[in-house]
């Protein structure tokens, strides 16, 4: 596969142990470009985009952060948990400026699904509908994320 | 006809390509800039050799230009002001770069080629900031999940900083590290025994620093590292101050409270710490004898999960809440912060409401 310089390093960035210990594609040997374009059909096919996944997604990392690392209880339905990190990180991306450290840990009460997310996660799919690949720490099954958080 | 087109483009693409191939190449292993000269604020002058970054010249003399990517171009934090030289700006730079700072020359000092004599701007602080090599003196066990580091420097032998300022500390190659990072940490010393750096450093899942730290790192091991680095010190007033940490943000404070007491402060100090259970505090034996050899300073650990510390008889709940009962005048007041970025947002928001106008807190957060 022919790729440019730009896109090599970013597929080099993804790799572990370059911005995470563990990386952003799990045990998946695909380009990133053909995870992305699987996840790009399966939001296709639940008729939803990745702007609405990632604005729902800071929706809730926003409400929770005011929240002191302690669990919040958001719309009686999310117990939603953001455990803030001091530091930054980079995008594998090579998008501007520094992304702030924590995980959201989401839970739907009423279908009792639970997530996990990064706001790098946020930023990846906002910007490139990058959802990590299988098998990764912080990757999110379109699907399920989408049945979690709407 | 359409293949004529077609094989027209493809042609003329391929020798555009090609010729952009070959400037390439050969700018990389041709072109010579000889010598150039960077001024630096007009005080000190640099000769270097022409090709390089400006970020990497000024490092190799010794002027340490802060940086979180490595020069990759990704964080935007290397910004210097270049009056003269330098080139035109690149469209790497111009999305980290607001209105002000396109009009008055700022750019990033890991995209600007050195191909001619430059005159930069730079804060005078940064004259500073030095590479050091040392060895790991101690590694200490605070809890489960936080590790002490005592850094003994070699060469240079000593580091001269303010209490509170913070370091880059570089990893090395490890298992699944495939490359060095740079990370920021606050000094938990103070700054008389500037022979040494310790540092407070809590594992971040999935982190590259810290694993290596945490599993990695032996006593004996050299380090190398830069600073000091930041603004996050006290101000020289005669204030009350309130501080408030969670967490490795103990660190700063360590060194600024080692600091007053050999300076035998006389100021009213109130230290808030916050940690979810016993089991989370760390330095508090230490920090209730400083209550005691100091004239006005007191400690306050605050655990927010008091459920799962049953036996714990102090303060619990959430750090803001507590702070009206301590502070005398808010007008007279300055508050110090350093910890997770809840805690800052949740702290600095109540001190504002409370009237402190003066709230101080570490950029790397």
């Amino acid at each position: 596969m022919k790729q440019t310089p730009n896109e090599k390093t970013i597929q080099e960035r993804l790799k572990p142990g370059v911005i995470t210990l563990d990386g952003f594609l799990g045990e998946d040997n695909r380009h990133y470009h053909d995870i992305i374009n699987e996840d790009m059909e399966k939001l296709k096919s639940l008729n939803i985009t990745k702007e609405d996944i990632a604005d729902r997604m800071q929706y809730f990392t926003d409400l929770a952060l005011m929240n002191n690392d302690e669990e919040a209880v958001i719309d009686d339905i999310y117990k939603v948990h953001y455990l803030t990190e001091r530091g930054k990180i980079v995008s594998p991306f090579m998008d501007r400026g520094l992304i702030a450290k924590g995980s959201i840990t989401l839970h739907n009460m009423q279908n009792d699904l639970k997530v996990c997310w990064t706001p790098l996660n946020i930023s990846m799919i906002r910007n490139h509908g990058f959802f990590e690949g299988k098998g990764a720490t912080h990757r999110l099954e379109p699907e399920i994320l989408v049945k979690a958080i709407f | 006809m359409l293949s004529l087109i077609i094989n027209n483009v493809v042609i003329f693409a391929g020798i555009g390509g090609f010729l952009a191939l070959l400037l390439v190449i050969a700018d990389y292993f041709l072109a010579n800039y000889g010598d150039c000269q960077i001024d630096i604020n007009g005080k000190k002058k640099l000769t270097v050799k022409g090709g390089s970054s400006l970020l990497n010249s000024l490092a190799e003399n010794n002027v340490f230009i802060p940086s979180a990517c490595g020069g990759r171009g990704t964080c935007g934090l290397c910004k210097v002001k270049v009056k003269e030289g330098g080139g035109p700006l690149l469209p790497t730079e111009r999305p980290y770069l607001d209105a002000d700072e396109l009009k008055n020359g700022v750019r990033l000092s890991c995209q600007v080629k050195v191909k001619e004599d430059i005159i930069i701007s730079i804060p005078e602080a940064l004259f500073s900031i030095r590479k050091f090599k040392g060895v790991v003196e101690t590694i200490i066990d605070y809890t489960y999940d936080t590790k002490g580091l005592v850094i003994k420097l070699i060469e240079p032998a000593k580091i001269d900083f303010k209490a509170g300022q913070y370091i880059q500390l570089e990893s090395k190659k490890y298992a699944k590290s495939k490359q060095v990072v740079s990370r920021a940490y606050s000094m938990a010393n103070c700054p008389e025994n500037n022979n040494v750096v310790e540092l407070i450093i809590r594992r971040v899942p999935d982190g590259i620093m810290t694993t290596f730290v945490h599993d990695y790192l032996k006593k004996d091991d050299e380090l190398y590292l830069t600073g000091p680095y930041g603004d996050f010190f006290i101000r020289d007033t005669d204030t009350d101050m309130i501080f408030v940490a969670g967490g490795s943000g103990m660190a700063p404070f360590k060194g600024i409270i080692e600091d007053l007491y050999k300076k035998e402060s006389k100021q009213h100090i109130v230290y808030f710490f916050g940690a979810r259970t016993t089991e989370d505090l760390f330095l508090v034996d230490e920090m209730k004898e400083y209550e005691k050899k100091m004239a006005d300073f007191t400690f306050i650990p605050v655990i927010s999960q008091p459920e799962k510390s049953p036996d714990w008889k102090g303060e619990s709940g959430y750090i803001p809440p507590l702070l009206d009962k301590h502070i005398r005048d808010p007008k007279n007041t300055e508050g110090y912060l350093c910890g997770s970025p809840a805690l800052i947002a949740s702290t600095e928001k109540k001190m504002k409401e409370l009237g402190i106008e003066n709230v101080y807190y570490d950029s790397f957060g």
